[in-house]
């Protein structure tokens, strides 16, 4: 079941690499998210501790319902529905994309290694999605698209740290939820005042500082 | 103790925002900044812990008493700030509110004895100074707080990766405590250190400025108001620094180190090849003060990389860096309140008009290129002598030319804007020559000077015994 979960999440990728439209991206973050959801809650030794109380908090109502729907407020207020606008093609999109998940798949059965607590789909899965997240980054031009990429990158994170079944003091994965969520809280409040600045809403033109 | 140092911040705000005055902002700052001072000098008497996630060692105690002095001068300049600024009460207070959270932070990464704790608090750091860089609701500030959250959250994000690899490498230790880390370093398996270090250092390198991932520092320096300039060059810099040296020292123990020190040579001498090229370069004198930490991150990192005596060097270095960019920043903050450009070309003749500032501003320049008796003479001296005792000849030479030419681009605008072409019959020379310069806005650099000059002329006692067991503390036999 994990591994079907997995290989979804893993298919997720591909589609949002050869989409052009805003919409998609933000409907597989919350697929993303949902899965997510699913994997702690198979996984989790006990369904009423703390500990899981936290993770399905920060999976399903973070990752899944607040941020989508951040997003697509953010999206309808400035009205850029239309499309994403890459640097690349998106078959060539798709096609890095595919090397990227096969490079994460290599790196997950090199790393099998019995001694390691460490699981290795995860791994492989995790390495791609952080990997997707950077690609998505450089290659598209729009800023939207720019926290869409870096909140994908985020989940790769997050998939890495379900693959080391270990648990952090609750002080730090508070910490860590409140930092993410205020990063991207503030991308979304630049991001508006970006676009009420600049009228457009690309990276290119953001040039003004430069040597 | 500590937890004033942390909770201060917290209990202010509401103040702050309720009274909305000019003089609650500045106090506000000022008592924390007189607080943080007292509190810091009493932890180095009698060190403490605040819970097991905080507490002083002998290596962090060094970067709190630099946060310290540095926010003591700044949270007086800042007075000096605050009253010419023309900003509504509510911006006042909004500002003084993320100024206190930024500082608080950087207590809280100085104080952490938890890795995962300290990546919380650096990120901390770049949340609660982004409002302060857009400060000025301008269009180059907004693209400088832009970049700023974004390169650094991506950064960050690569250095939670570096964490979490880290923390496959511990096994069944399953903490992340710095002590329990170094007292099991040779039980942690070391390919997945070896994985984890790079991103680590890529991740908070990023926020140190290190190049080759230095891009969001000229920017945020260059457009943030003076004091925020000073406290990011002269402290938050430091505070990645702090993180990197902690995992260095992991790496030595587990014996990875000739590893880790190639990397951070890598980084260190790429920092100084960027900032000599930009410093060249550039024509906005905030943008070339932004150059000159990174080419400073750069020598500290080659210091780290060489060990012995050049990491005793480093840490002199650290600290002379930080008081002499917080007051270089200081007086840079002045040109611009009194010339309105940050255009190295359109300021001339800064001595014949600005005497007071002209002197602070080649004073900085002096204490920031190593020239006798300020002691970043002692700190780059002592750091050469330990390449050459490496017998690293041909990178003794780069780092000497490179080090030239940033020296001469740094001259070269810093002497221009001095001395040259004070008569140029500019329309507004007159309206320029108006005013007296107030003692809010050359006092605290001056005072920085002043501590720089001393520490050159003679090294006090307690000062070197805190850099020597903080080097100690990093030095693996």
């Amino acid at each position: 079941m994990i591994d079907f979960l997995l290989v979804l999440f893993a298919a997720t990728l591909l589609y949002v690499s050869m989409t052009s439209r805003l919409e998609a991206y933000i409907k597989v973050l919350f697929a993303q998210g949902l899965i997510m959801f699913c994997m702690t809650a198979l996984e989790s030794p006990d369904l009423l501790s703390f500990n899981f109380f936290f993770l399905a908090l920060e999976t399903l109502g973070f990752k899944t319902v607040v941020i989508p729907l951040i997003l697509v407020k953010v999206v309808r207020r400035l009205g850029i529905r239309r499309e994403v606008e890459p640097y690349t093609m998106n078959f060539h999109s798709l096609l890095i994309a595919s090397v990227i998940l096969i490079f994460g798949f290599l790196t997950a059965f090199l790393s099998l290694d019995p001694a390691q607590a460490i699981k290795p789909l995860h791994l492989g899965v995790s390495i791609s999605t952080i990997l997707t997240g950077l690609f998505i980054i450089m290659s598209r031009k729009k800023i939207i698209t720019h926290i869409l990429g870096f909140i994908i990158l985020e989940n790769g994170i997050f998939m890495l740290s379900l693959s080391i079944a270990r648990e952090m003091p609750f002080i730090v994965n508070l910490g860590v939820l409140l930092d993410i969520f205020i990063g991207i809280f503030l991308l979304v409040v630049v991001l508006n005042r970006i676009h009420s600045t600049f009228e457009e809403v690309h990276i290119d033109t953001l040039t003004d500082l430069t040597d | 103790m500590i937890a004033i140092l942390l909770f201060y911040p917290l209990a202010a705000i509401p103040v702050v925002i309720l009274l909305k005055s000019r003089w609650v902002n500045v106090l506000a700052v000022l008592i924390y900044a007189v607080l943080f001072a007292g509190i810091s000098g009493a932890l180095y008497v009698s060190p403490a812990e605040f819970t097991p996630f905080f507490g002083v060692d002998s290596l962090n105690i060094l970067f709190l008493l630099v946060l310290a002095l540095l926010f003591l001068a700044v949270s007086v300049y800042n007075v000096g700030y605050m009253r010419h600024t023309t900003v509504s009460p509510g911006r006042q207070a909004e500002y003084t509110v993320f100024f206190l959270l930024f500082v608080g932070s950087m207590a809280g990464v100085v104080l952490s004895r938890h890795l995962a704790l300290l990546w919380v608090f650096i990120e901390a750091t770049t949340l609660s100074s982004a409002p302060l860089i857009y400060f000025d609701r301008s269009r180059s500030s907004l693209e400088a707080a832009w970049k700023y959250i974004f390169i650094c959250s991506i950064g960050i994000a690569l250095a939670f990766v570096g964490i979490i690899l880290l923390s496959l490498s511990t096994g069944r230790l399953e903490s992340l405590f710095f002590s329990d880390l170094y007292k099991n370093a040779g039980l942690l398996a070391p390919l997945w250190l070896k994985l984890s270090f790079p991103f680590i250092l890529v991740g908070l390198g990023t926020k140190m400025g290190l190049a080759p991932v230095h891009a969001w520092l000229p920017d945020a320096h260059s457009e943030s108001p003076s004091p925020v300039s000073a406290m990011l060059s002269g402290t938050l810099l430091n505070m990645a620094l702090l993180g990197i040296l902690r995992v260095f020292k992991l790496m030595e123990l587990a014996h990875l180190d000739y590893y880790a020190r190639n990397l951070l040579l890598l980084m260190g001498f790429l920092s100084l090849l960027i900032s000599a090229v930009f410093i060249l370069r550039t024509g906005n004198y905030k943008r070339m003060l932004a150059y000159s930490s990174i080419e400073n991150m750069g020598i500290i990192s080659i210091g780290i990389g060489i060990g012995g005596i050049a990491l005793y060097a480093a840490l002199l270095h650290m600290v002379v860096h930080s008081l002499t960019k917080g007051a270089f920043f200081m007086s840079a903050g002045n040109i611009l309140h009194v010339y309105k450009t940050k255009e190295t070309g359109k300021v001339r003749g800064l001595l014949e008009r600005w005497k007071v500032y002209g002197w602070l501003w080649v004073g900085c320049f002096a204490a920031i290129s190593g020239i006798p008796p300020f002691p970043s003479f002692t700190s780059e001296f002592l750091l050469v002598k330990g390449i050459f005792g490496k017998g690293y000849y041909f990178q003794a030479g780069i780092f000497f030319l490179l080090l030239t030419l940033i020296l001469y681009g740094m001259g070269r605008s810093v002497f221009g804007m001095s001395f040259g072409g004070g008569g140029s019959g500019e329309s507004d020379k007159g309206e320029l020559t108006a005013g007296k310069p107030s003692p809010l806005s050359y006092l605290p650099p001056l005072f920085l000077l002043l501590v720089l000059l001393v520490m050159g002329l003679y090294l006090p006692g307690p000062v070197h015994e805190v850099l020597r067991r903080a080097a100690l503390e990093l030095t693996v036999f």
